[in-house]
């Protein structure tokens, strides 16, 4: 039976991010977030792996000082338990520094037959963690997975490549990033959401991996973050007819020069 | 800038590589690393000094991880750019933590500073820009068809072949093939694009009518592809899909999620046909006509062939 293990990141919701269109600086304050929607499918394939093998079925998140609220979300969807580190050292780390962080992790966890991890973050979207995620925990790496089963205690994944659908199999313990489509979410109910807050909650701190805010500073320096301008003419064209409406889009692609 | 690389399992995206390698190298040499004998010569007539030829015991490119970033680090490298094919986002992401190097995911924009590289990266589902600056080694990767590729160079690069041993780790159980319709919608100066708006499969023969009197490919947002299926995966539009670069772009009932939009950012004109005037897709839009698509669609085809 087979222990698994789901990341996951507590992001801002991209709804929530405006920005300001003559300075193109982004207005963040009151944003809400939510769990990374490629993370939810992760979760979802975990949840369902569980339920045919049985075993054990935990969440890792390492995120700013507000990811204790995501407890009770993450809690709700199917897992038995969550370890958790908030620090205020997330809010800048990039892929390197959260994967350095989730492998210290995942080495106080029990031990892992299966990490999960989405296609990558609603907010950066990096796709990298997994990968060097299995490189600091020395385990092969499968990604770009779209349907995943376990079947005489070997990982079978089939990776969607574009040109070909390549299924491998991994005999031990692997890290394995999966499409969204791989398993749609599903959406707990009153009695998922009330369990959810008797599950196991383990706080962890960078202290607690010998770790401190130095060893997660990014790469990179950040010299901006901007509104990406969309510089369009945003016409809108409401005739009272589909006709009409089309008439006048012509004739304004015809002023434009389009057509 | 000396000591660029590029690592690329693709020949067509190996060279649209060397285009911003060789930029950034300004003269210097620019040294390749590919998958096989025919990548590597075209890689190295395209401008490469040096190209490693990467033989593939299992056929898997993955399992090169260990080679390429020993390669990398015997020869040194300032900055590292890979394609960022489905493989190869996973490749250089490996490779990046093998060297312990920062790396920027699909960048729109790369060049030189003071000692490293600044790069520029959508972030949030395309709604911002982040411009990031790296000093020392760093690793990059870029979407196929950013840049073209590069005219033949005056003289071919040295070749260098290298064995790479199958990861036992990992077996190939099958490899299907999925059977391309050889579109390459990146191109396509005309895009007509569905969405979650078109209510049943054999309503896309519809918009193939307008396809056919505007001179246009059909594309569509993820969910038609990926949980419908009623196109290839091919034809999907999106930050993880195909990113048109279009003349015209019409979009028909797409909602306009900040993911999906992401994708049509590089289309000159975009039009966007939906029911909901609220909908996002019209923010994103250069003219917006609310309204039933059904009905909109076969005026504009028929306008179209007028």
């Amino acid at each position: 039976m087979p222990n698994i293990i789901v990341c996951y990141k507590w992001v801002m919701d991209d709804q929530d991010i405006k920005v300001n269109p003559s300075t193109l600086e982004l207005t963040t304050a009151g944003a809400k977030y939510k769990i990374s929607e490629y993370d939810k499918n992760a979760l979802e394939i975990g949840v369902q792996l569980k339920e045919a093998h049985g075993g054990s079925l935990q969440v890792l998140s390492f995120g700013g000082t507000n990811l204790k609220n995501s407890l009770k979300d993450i809690l709700s969807r199917g897992a038995d338990a969550a370890f958790w580190l908030a620090d205020a050292a997330a809010d800048n780390a990039d892929a390197a520094a959260t994967a350095k962080v989730l492998a210290a992790a995942v080495k106080k966890m029990d031990p892992a037959d299966l990490i999960l991890c989405g296609d990558g973050s609603a907010d950066l979207y990096s796709q990298q963690v997994a990968q060097r995620l299995a490189v600091l925990l020395d385990l092969p790496v499968i990604d770009n997975v779209e349907s995943l089963r376990f079947e005489n205690g070997a990982w079978i994944a089939s990776r969607q490549l574009r040109d070909c659908v390549e299924t491998v199999s991994v005999a031990g313990p692997a890290v394995i990033s999966v499409l969204p489509g791989i398993a749609k979410a599903r959406i707990p109910g009153m009695k998922q959401i009330l369990a959810a807050g008797k599950k196991p909650q383990n706080a962890l701190s960078l202290a607690d991996l010998g770790m401190s805010a130095d060893d997660v500073q990014p790469a990179a320096k950040t010299l901006s973050v901007k509104g990406a301008s969309q510089q369009r003419k945003n016409v809108i064209i409401k005739e009272n007819s589909a006709e009409a409406s089309v008439a006048a889009l012509m004739a304004s692609l015809k002023a434009d020069g389009v057509l | 800038m000396s000591n660029i690389w590029i690592v690329c399992e693709q020949a067509d995206v190996a060279a649209q590589l060397l285009t911003p390698a060789l930029e950034l190298a300004a003269g210097k040499p620019v040294y390749a690393i590919t998958v096989g004998a025919e990548n590597a010569s075209k890689v190295a007539a395209l401008g490469a000094s040096k190209v490693w030829q990467l033989n593939l015991q299992d056929g898997r490119p993955e399992s090169a991880v260990k080679v390429i970033a020993d390669t990398i680090k015997e020869q040194g490298a300032s900055v590292v750019l890979f394609g960022a094919t489905p493989r190869g986002r996973g490749i250089a992401a490996t490779v990046a933590a093998l060297l312990d190097a920062g790396m920027a995911s699909e960048v729109s924009a790369i060049k030189a500073a003071a000692d490293g590289v600044e790069a520029q990266r959508y972030i949030i589902g395309g709604v911002a820009v982040s411009t990031l600056a790296f000093s020392g080694l760093s690793c990059v990767t870029v979407t196929p068809n950013t840049f073209a590729a590069p005219e033949a160079a005056a003289s071919a690069g040295e070749i260098v072949a290298v064995d790479v041993p199958a990861d036992s780790r990992v077996t190939v159980v099958e490899t299907a093939p999925v059977v391309s319709e050889g579109v390459d919608l990146a191109a396509a100066p005309r895009v007509v694009c569905v969405g979650r708006g078109v209510e049943k499969q054999e309503d896309l023969a519809m918009v193939q009518e307008l396809c056919a009197a505007f001179g246009a490919e059909i594309a569509c947002s993820r969910g038609i592809a990926e949980d419908l299926k009623w196109l290839p995966l091919e034809r999907y539009i999106g930050i993880s899909g195909v990113k048109v670069k279009a003349d015209v772009h019409i979009s028909l009932g797409v909602s306009g999620q900040v993911q999906h939009v992401a994708g049509i950012r590089d289309a000159k004109t975009i039009i966007a046909v939906d029911t909901n005037e609220n909908a996002p897709i019209f923010a994103a839009a250069d003219y917006g006509i609310v309204g039933n698509l059904y009905d909109v669609v076969p005026a504009l085809t028929k306008a179209l062939k007028g």
